[in-house]
């Protein structure tokens, strides 16, 4: 009982104990030597700041959101809250923005683990415990910008000393060299005093006090007290206490807060259990003793501490001199080295009229070339004024990395609007020529970075544009944005689910059913998602789970990186933000995501991969090989025949334009120019269904309502759109027409409106909107009209430059699918997986459109699917080693390669001896889908299944030698061929598609029996009939906007037929729905201007194939 | 050479059958057995007509429960371990020779019939009156009967009712049987679906050299299972080894030493038994069977296994004498655990312990005076809740030692158990309390010391302690431990500070 004899023996000098009135409470002695305080006076009651509060992004150790703290603080009246997350200001751009949300304070600061003191406190040894050793962790907390730059720098030296993604640990040197604008706590229980305290008591404490005291001075480290209602820890406070006495520091009170409400420790016990890989019943005393770490009110943390107030008192001396905020942040975008007698503005203007010439001097545009040159000098000046020159510089220095290496690569976004990007080449959309509306992109009183995205193909060639970054400025220089994983339904119910306890197959149950649906129903509750899974939700043990599945939803997990987002910085990036290594190799990450950066003014440069960028290079790059042709996408011809082929919407494989929705809609816009593909790109939207947009348009375009305009003077502004306002855009320029704003306001209107966040705002800039239009004489319904229009569109508004950089990239592929079907069917598989079907779709897309799709051949196939070219000048496609499951790529390479140098193969015991990396299991794999059935004594693929289980095994020493080797492999085989059913399941079991027939053509005579018909069959059918039809499932969905309803696109030989099901009809065929790989439907034939669908009524599952046939759901 | 004959005997869905041979009620019904823990149950077993209904194996229990009609039971691992009993005994009335060949949820066995001719008539009447006994013991089963081992052990698994092979036709009897029947392992499996070889026929058809080139030695025993005719080295089920000795009294005895003389004898043969075998005896539990039928129990648990049998008997006097029968007792049965002879290597310079067998004797006094669960070493457990402790026997390995420390230690005397407390307070403070005696004025409270936790469960605790100075109405103070339940809002006084 040593804990309570020092208590109880101090307790019988001391004063009366004290009560809490919430009774949450602890008695404690009045103070009698009471250590040195920075302020004699007593604390008032509002003095408290909390300066020691953790959030969920101290990542499994921690279990609220910083701003659920920095709202349950605005809740008990505190003033300021600083976070100090474990090794990490991951959370800190959040905290600031709802601090200066809600007016709270928020510092910022970090708890700091160092290897020099030690392991941290755990229990004695003499207690059972599973405490792993960890270092202790000190406060700090940033009191200026140099303070916040040091700790930056701190926590990026300890992350990048590590090998790969890590913890990591300062050492002293480190705390030494980034000392400067810190204050420094000594923490609590995690703490190197409290380890100290327990190992070698007040010297090995004095010690540790002492070196801290000489790196940070006695006026920047306080000695921490925390009270959680422990025994041992009130034992080390009473230590401390002596200690900041004997050696005149401060001691300062905090509550060591790891959520923001009693409730949550739940969260936390659940948190601590899965980062300890336990369960919550075996994690001891790994958990919390009790629910005390969460925000207290000042006058509880008064009371509390009422024998110690100078602790209080400190708290507000330390907050107010924490001047540091993250509006302070200090960062500058890097400049661009421009040659000697150059300014970057003079330099920009240069290449930039250059561009200009390029671009606008060919005889087609030339007409334009004045109004370009009088857009780009617009352009320019504004720039100039902003300050971006280095900005444009920097992207289209880029740009021409990727040009003078062969890289593809546009710029898409609102860029897009800016004559001065398309000259710079950085987009590809004319917008001068397209009339886009350059301050969507640009705004003087915006004040912020403009956003440049860059497209570029998937894969090696955007990882060598990343790599170029990080060499041209430096490793600490440039970093991609963090990714912040989140717990979802799936990982919630998952990780839960272990920590009760529940086993794997339960687990599995559960997270194969918890749904991926974009819709979610009133029924697609989580607990529905239970019950679906076997759970009875009404179970106390699945209702915790469920609570707590429900409440872990959004709370971080752990951070990844972003795709493309990167940062780039003049100086030195890690003392902006703490950058550490990313788990993969050679990357590096910012410890905020791309909202983060953009919310404190960081500007990022999304370098995207688009995996039809890759498709597009690839498939250019095989033109000239196979077809003789060079393609310029910058200058594609308008071709009818490839508008013909997308008013059919046979589209299957293109960019944007091969979804479900999109295949509905497009032959009723019918698109003839490029215009009309960027409005059906942009149309079939979230955004514009939502906002009952489609339709007027649809309907306007086929003439079956008359085009009108909410006032004349919109016209110009809406003719293009049939006076439906579809694009941001217009709504930027309506009100500029309508009530005489600048581009500027009209931006600033837009975001207002479409951020709907500042309500004051909003009312500001409508009652400009409004006096704008009575100025210009219109009044009454009119005005109220375009006012509701204006707010309505601009929640889903798409950017009408977006709109148009993915149109051209959609026209491309269609060009390309139409003029080059081989080669761009090729690259499609090449740079799978992407797009909307699977490759055995796009297989027998390609197959019904006249391309012939040979299997893979040992003796014929690449590495990757080529383009071959048949005897009579034909073009066919030839599937590569690449689609072979379970074949190794540096077996498929080696063979390719033996093949290349040496020749063909004879025999399957050729094969196998001359490429000694191929294994049984591989040579099995090509066995089973035909790869061998081109060598010379395979007459079937079971011949070559009976030969390689021989040749696949290893022989011992003594036959190694080739002439030891028996010859059974030309022994006849006494296996039957395989069936056609059998076959097809081996394709897609072995390579998950097939070049032979479709799977329902072998059935086809005995479904025309019953009555059931082929998708082609559909089209000859009157509208409203009953029909019935079978194939196989190859996407569903349920997308957000369609109100529960779900589509099935059903493959058949013929093609693809479009099932529609409603809600009712859904639920009471969920199972079916969701697991049959061959659906039978009955239904309803529904024909809308040559577009079909069938309205199910009836859905059953057909159990004609094993062929593991997959779909690709929940788009 | 002697002529061979199986019978193989195998009733499927073996813990279904198990619990319908008990409720003939629900032999015409559709049932399911579950298995695992609440509430993660799946279906382990299933009879016919659940199937029909459309139930199946590895069902969750919220699933089984959404089909109609069906009967939800719960498997009993007892049942199907006294049903199995009754299943081989109803067996072994055929023949002394059986090998138990059980295999996932079904119960089978092979009887070596050889010779049983003369007894129970050629083979189809023998197999006739195996099923029908099956039949009266409550059991389904299919009977096969071949010169072959695994020829009447594979036909029975895989057909209904009875098969009888004749010599020499044991390959045209597998040859439509699954491959599956032969439980392969994964590999095989898959180079056999992919051959297209789904039969034992099939099988059997393959060139024998080809397929050992190609799947090993291993594929000659599968293409011999295949063909009925691989060999098989019975292995019949050995009596099992038990250490029980029964006794049934004429008159019922009412003395305790008369009982233990008989058990003394009793001890000494389970002893002798156990010697012969060098084992010696884990532990000893006595059956007494009591007036009235009732069944007074008692275990004994010596540290070490031991053939001692003057300690033992020692020990089981203690035992009765401590939970001694409430009436006459009919019958005694003494069953023993046996377990390996050991011996402890201590140090030279170990300190002296008590003899093993002389400090069980002493802790099974203390047993008796203050009761099973109050004696041995106190283990410490992990977790933060209040009675993180549990007690053991003692062992020479449980020696953990606590530091010793500079500071002065109090000591806390526990009071076992608590006593309630009605308790004052003012301002959340307690100010004074009463046990059933006294009243006292608290002086000073420290706290409350808070924990809580194992919220996710039913043994979810939150107490508050106060260490408490307080002073009787005649001023003698003491310093105690006051805990309050926050769930059960009651006070109790929990220790004393020495």
């Amino acid at each position: 009982m040593t804990d309570l004899s020092l208590h109880i023996s101090n307790s019988r000098s001391a004063g009366t104990p004290v009560c809490h009135p919430n009774d949450e409470y602890v008695s404690t002695r009045a103070h009698d030597t009471a250590p040195p305080t920075q302020s004699a006076a007593r604390p008032k009651p509002s003095e408290y700041v909390e300066l020691h509060a953790t959030s969920a992004f101290s990542f499994l150790e921690a279990a609220s959101q910083p701003d659920t703290l920095i709202d349950r603080a605005a809740e008990l009246d505190l003033s300021a809250v600083a976070l100090t997350d474990r090794n990490g200001l991951y959370g800190a751009a959040r905290f600031h923005s709802a601090g200066k949300r809600t007016g709270v304070r928020a510092h910022i600061g970090a708890e700091i683990a160092i290897r020099s003191f030690g392991d941290r406190l755990t229990p004695p040894d003499w207690l059972p415990h599973q405490y792993p050793k960890e270092p202790p962790r000190i406060v700090l907390l940033c009191a200026s910008q140099a303070g916040y730059q040091n700790l930056c720098q701190l926590l990026t030296r300890m992350k990048m000393r590590e090998p790969s993604k890590g913890e990591g640990s300062a050492t002293l040197d480190d705390l030494a060299e980034f000392s400067a604008g810190l204050i420094c706590l000594t923490g609590g229980d995690e703490g190197p005093l409290a380890s100290d305290l327990a190992r070698g008591g007040d010297s090995e404490a004095r010690s540790t006090l002492d070196r801290l005291v000489s790196i940070y001075g006695r006026s920047n480290l306080y000695i921490e007290l925390q009270r959680h209602h422990q025994r041992d820890e009130e034992a080390r406070n009473q230590a401390l206490l002596n200690l900041a006495s004997s050696l005149r520091l401060p001691a300062i009170a905090t509550n060591g807060v790891r959520y923001a409400t009693a409730k949550e420790r739940e969260i936390l016990d659940v948190f601590t259990s899965i980062r300890h890989h336990t369960t919550l019943d075996r994690a001891g005393r790994l958990l919390n003793s009790n629910s005390m770490r969460h925000l207290r009110t000042e006058q509880q943390m008064t009371i509390l501490f009422r024998d110690i107030p100078e602790a209080i008192a400190n708290t507000r001396i330390v907050s107010d001199r924490l001047e540091f905020s993250l509006e302070n942040l200090g960062y500058k975008f890097p400049h661009y080295l421009v040659p000697e007698g150059e300014t970057m503005v003079s330099f920009l203007e240069k290449r930039v009229e250059e561009g200009v010439l390029k671009r606008y001097g060919v005889p087609s545009k030339r007409d334009l070339l004045d109004r370009a040159r009088t857009q780009v000098r617009r352009e320019l000046a504004l720039i100039k004024r902003l300050g971006f020159e280095g900005y444009f510089l920097i992207v289209w220095d880029i740009i021409r990395y990727c040009r003078q290496h062969g890289i593809l690569v546009q710029g898409r976004g609102s860029a897009a609007n800016s004559a001065v990007c398309y000259a710079l080449e950085i987009t590809a959309v004319d917008p001068v020529g397209m009339e886009l509306l350059f301050e969507r992109f640009l705004s003087e009183s915006r004040g912020e970075w403009p956003d440049i995205d860059l497209d570029l193909p998937s894969g090696d060639q955007r990882e060598q544009v990343i790599q170029h970054i990080y060499e041209k400025y430096g490793s600490l220089g440039a970093a991609m944005t963090a990714n912040v994983i989140s717990y979802r339904g799936r990982s919630a119910a998952r990780e839960v689910g272990k920590v009760l306890g529940f086993d794997e197959d339960t687990l599995a149950r559960l997270s194969g059913l918890v749904g991926r649906w974009e819709w979610r129903g009133n029924n697609d509750t989580m607990a529905r998602n239970f019950e679906h899974a076997g759970f009875d939700v009404h179970h106390a043990k699945i209702a915790c789970y469920l609570d707590l599945c429900l409440r872990m939803q959004d709370l971080p997990r752990h951070l990844g990186q972003h795709s493309g987002g990167m940062v780039i910085c003049a100086g030195m990036l890690n003392r902006v933000v703490p950058i550490e290594r990313a788990s993969m190799p050679g990357r590096t990450v910012v410890q905020w995501d791309k909202e983060d950066c953009a919310d404190l003014g960081i500007i990022k440069i999304d370098l995207l991969g688009l995996g039809m960028m890759a498709v597009l290079q690839d498939c250019l790059q095989q033109l000239p090989c196979h077809y003789g042709d060079q393609v310029d996408l910058a200058a594609m011809p308008e071709d009818p025949l490839v508008y013909d082929t997308l008013c059919k919407a046979d589209t299957v494989g293109m960019f944007q334009v091969e979804s479900r929705a999109q295949m509905a809609s497009i032959p009723h816009n019918a698109p003839r120019k490029f215009y009309d593909l960027v409005v059906q790109v942009a149309i079939i939207r979230p955004g514009p269904i939502v906002g009952r947009m489609m339709h007027p348009y649809m309907n306007r375009r086929q003439g079956k309502e008359k085009i009108t305009y909410p006032h004349p003077s919109l016209e110009p502004v809406l003719k293009r759109t049939l006076g439906v306002p579809l694009f941001q855009e217009q709504l930027l320029r309506m009100a500029m027409t309508v009530a005489d704003f600048s581009g500027a306001e009209a931006e600033e209107l837009r975001r207002a409106v479409g951020m709907r966040r500042s309500m004051q705002r909003m009312k500001d800039l409508e009652g400009r909107l409004r006096t704008g239009m009575t100025r210009n004489g219109i009044v009454g319904e009119a005005q109220d009209n375009i006012v509701q229009g204006i707010s309505s569109f601009a929640m889903y508004g798409f950017p009408e430059s977006h709109a148009a950089s993915f149109a051209l990239i959609a026209y491309a592929s269609a060009y390309l699918k139409v003029y080059y079907l081989a080669a761009f069917t090729c690259a499609l598989l090449n740079n799978q997986p992407m797009g909307f079907y699977s490759p055995a779709v796009l297989v027998k897309d390609a197959q019904r459109h006249g391309l012939r799709v040979r299997p893979i051949d040992v003796q014929r196939s690449s590495g990757l699917c080529s383009v071959e070219t048949e005897q009579d000048g034909s073009h066919s496609l030839r599937i590569g080693l690449n689609y072979v499951k379970g074949l190794r790529q540096s077996s498929a390479q080696a063979l390719v390669e033996t093949r290349d140098r040496e020749g063909l193969f004879e025999s399957v015991d050729d094969i196998a001896e001359r490429i000694p990396e191929l294994n049984r299991k591989e040579l099995v794999a090509l066995a089973r889908i035909g790869a061998l059935n081109s060598l010379g004594e395979i007459r079937h693929r079971r011949d070559a299944l009976w030969q390689v289980e021989e040749a696949g095994r290893f022989a011992g020493p003594l036959l190694q030698r080739k002439e030891a080797t028996p010859t059974t492999a030309l022994s006849k085989s006494p296996l039957r061929q395989m069936t056609t059913e059998e076959r097809l399941a081996a394709d897609y079991a072995g390579s998950g598609l097939t070049t032979g027939p479709h799977p329902m053509a072998w059935h086809r005579s005995i479904l025309r029996k019953q009555g059931i018909l082929s998708s082609e069959e559909l089209q000859g059918k009157p509208n409203l009939s009953r029909v019935r039809i079978a194939g196989c499932v190859i996407a569903r969905q349920r997308p957000g906007t369609a109100k529960g309803f779900v589509f099935l696109s059903l493959e058949d030989e013929a093609g693809i037929a479009n099932i529609i099901i409603t809600p009712d009809v859904f639920e009471q065929n969920r199972v079916v729905v969701t697991r049959s790989k061959v659906l039978l439907i009955d239904g309803q034939l529904q024909v809308n201007d040559g577009v079909i669908h069938v309205k199910a009524r009836r859905i059953s599952s057909l159990e004609i194939t094993d062929a593991d046939i997959r779909s690709r759901d929940f788009h | 050479m002697t002529r061979t004959l199986y019978a193989c005997i195998h009733a499927a869905e073996f813990p279904a059958q198990t619990l319908v041979r008990l409720r003939p009620e629900l032999r015409a019904q559709p049932v399911v057995v579950l298995d695992g823990i609440a509430p993660e149950e799946t279906v382990c077993s299933i009879n016919a007509h659940a199937r029909r209904q459309g139930a199946d194996l590895h069902l969750t229990k919220f699933e089984a429960e959404a089909i109609a009609g069906l009967h939800l039971l719960r498997r009993s691992i007892a049942s199907e371990s006294t049903a199995r009993t009754v299943f081989l005994e109803c067996a072994a009335n055929f023949s002394p020779r059986i090998e138990d060949v059980s295999f996932g949820t079904a119960c089978a066995c092979v009887l070596d019939i050889a010779g049983t001719e003369s007894l129970f008539g050629p083979p189809d009447k023998l197999a006739q009156r195996i099923r029908a006994a099956m039949l009266s013991a409550g059991f389904h089963a299919s009977i096969a009967v071949s010169e072959n081992f695994h020829c009447a052990r594979l036909k029975a698994a895989h057909a209904r009712g009875i098969s009888l092979v004749a010599a020499g036709e044991e390959a045209g009897a597998m040859t439509s049987l699954p491959i599956q029947a032969l439980h392969l392992d994964e590999n095989a499996t898959e180079t056999f679906a992919l051959w297209g070889i789904r039969s034992l026929g099939q099988l059997a058809a393959l060139p024998q050299h080809d397929l050992v080139a190609r799947c090993g030695q291993q594929a000659t025993a599968w293409r011999e299972l295949a063909m009925g005719v691989y060999a098989h080295a019975f292995q019949p089920i050995e009596p099992v080894f038990q250490l029980s000795e029964f006794c049934e009294f004429e008159t019922p005895i009412e003395q305790i030493d008369s009982l233990i003389f008989v058990g003394a004898r009793m001890i000494e043969c389970l002893v002798a038994r156990a010697s012969v075998r060098a084992l010696s005896l884990a532990s000893l539990t006595a059956e007494m069977t009591l007036e009235g039928g009732k069944v007074h129990r008692c275990v004994l648990h010596p540290a070490l296994p031991s053939t001692d049998r003057k300690f033992l008997l020692k020990l089981l006097q203690l035992e009765i004498a401590a939970h001694s029968p409430q009436s006459a007792v009919f019958a005694l049965a003494l069953s023993a655990e046996a377990g390996q002879s050991s011996q402890v290597q201590l140090g030279l310079f170990a300190p002296q312990t008590p003899e093993p067998s002389r400090l069980d004797v002493t802790i099974a006094r203390l047993k008796n005076l203050v009761g099973e669960d109050r004696v041995g070493s106190a283990v410490l457990l992990d977790t933060h809740a209040p009675e993180n402790f549990r007690m053991e026997n003692f062992g020479l390995d449980n020696t953990t030692t606590i530091p010793s420390t500079a500071h002065p230690r109090w000591t806390l005397r526990r009071v076992r158990p608590p006593v309630p407390l009605r308790v004052t307070l003012e301002s959340s403070l307690p100010v004074s309390f009463r046990d059933r005696d006294k009243r006292y004025a608290v002086k000073e409270a420290f706290g409350p010391w808070t924990t809580s936790g194992s919220w996710w469960s039913m043994g979810r605790w939150n107490v508050e302690e106060w260490d408490v100075l307080a002073e009787t109405d005649l001023g003698a103070p003491i310093v105690c431990l006051l805990v309050f339940d926050r769930q059960k809002k009651d006070w109790r006084l929990e220790a004393y500070y020495d």
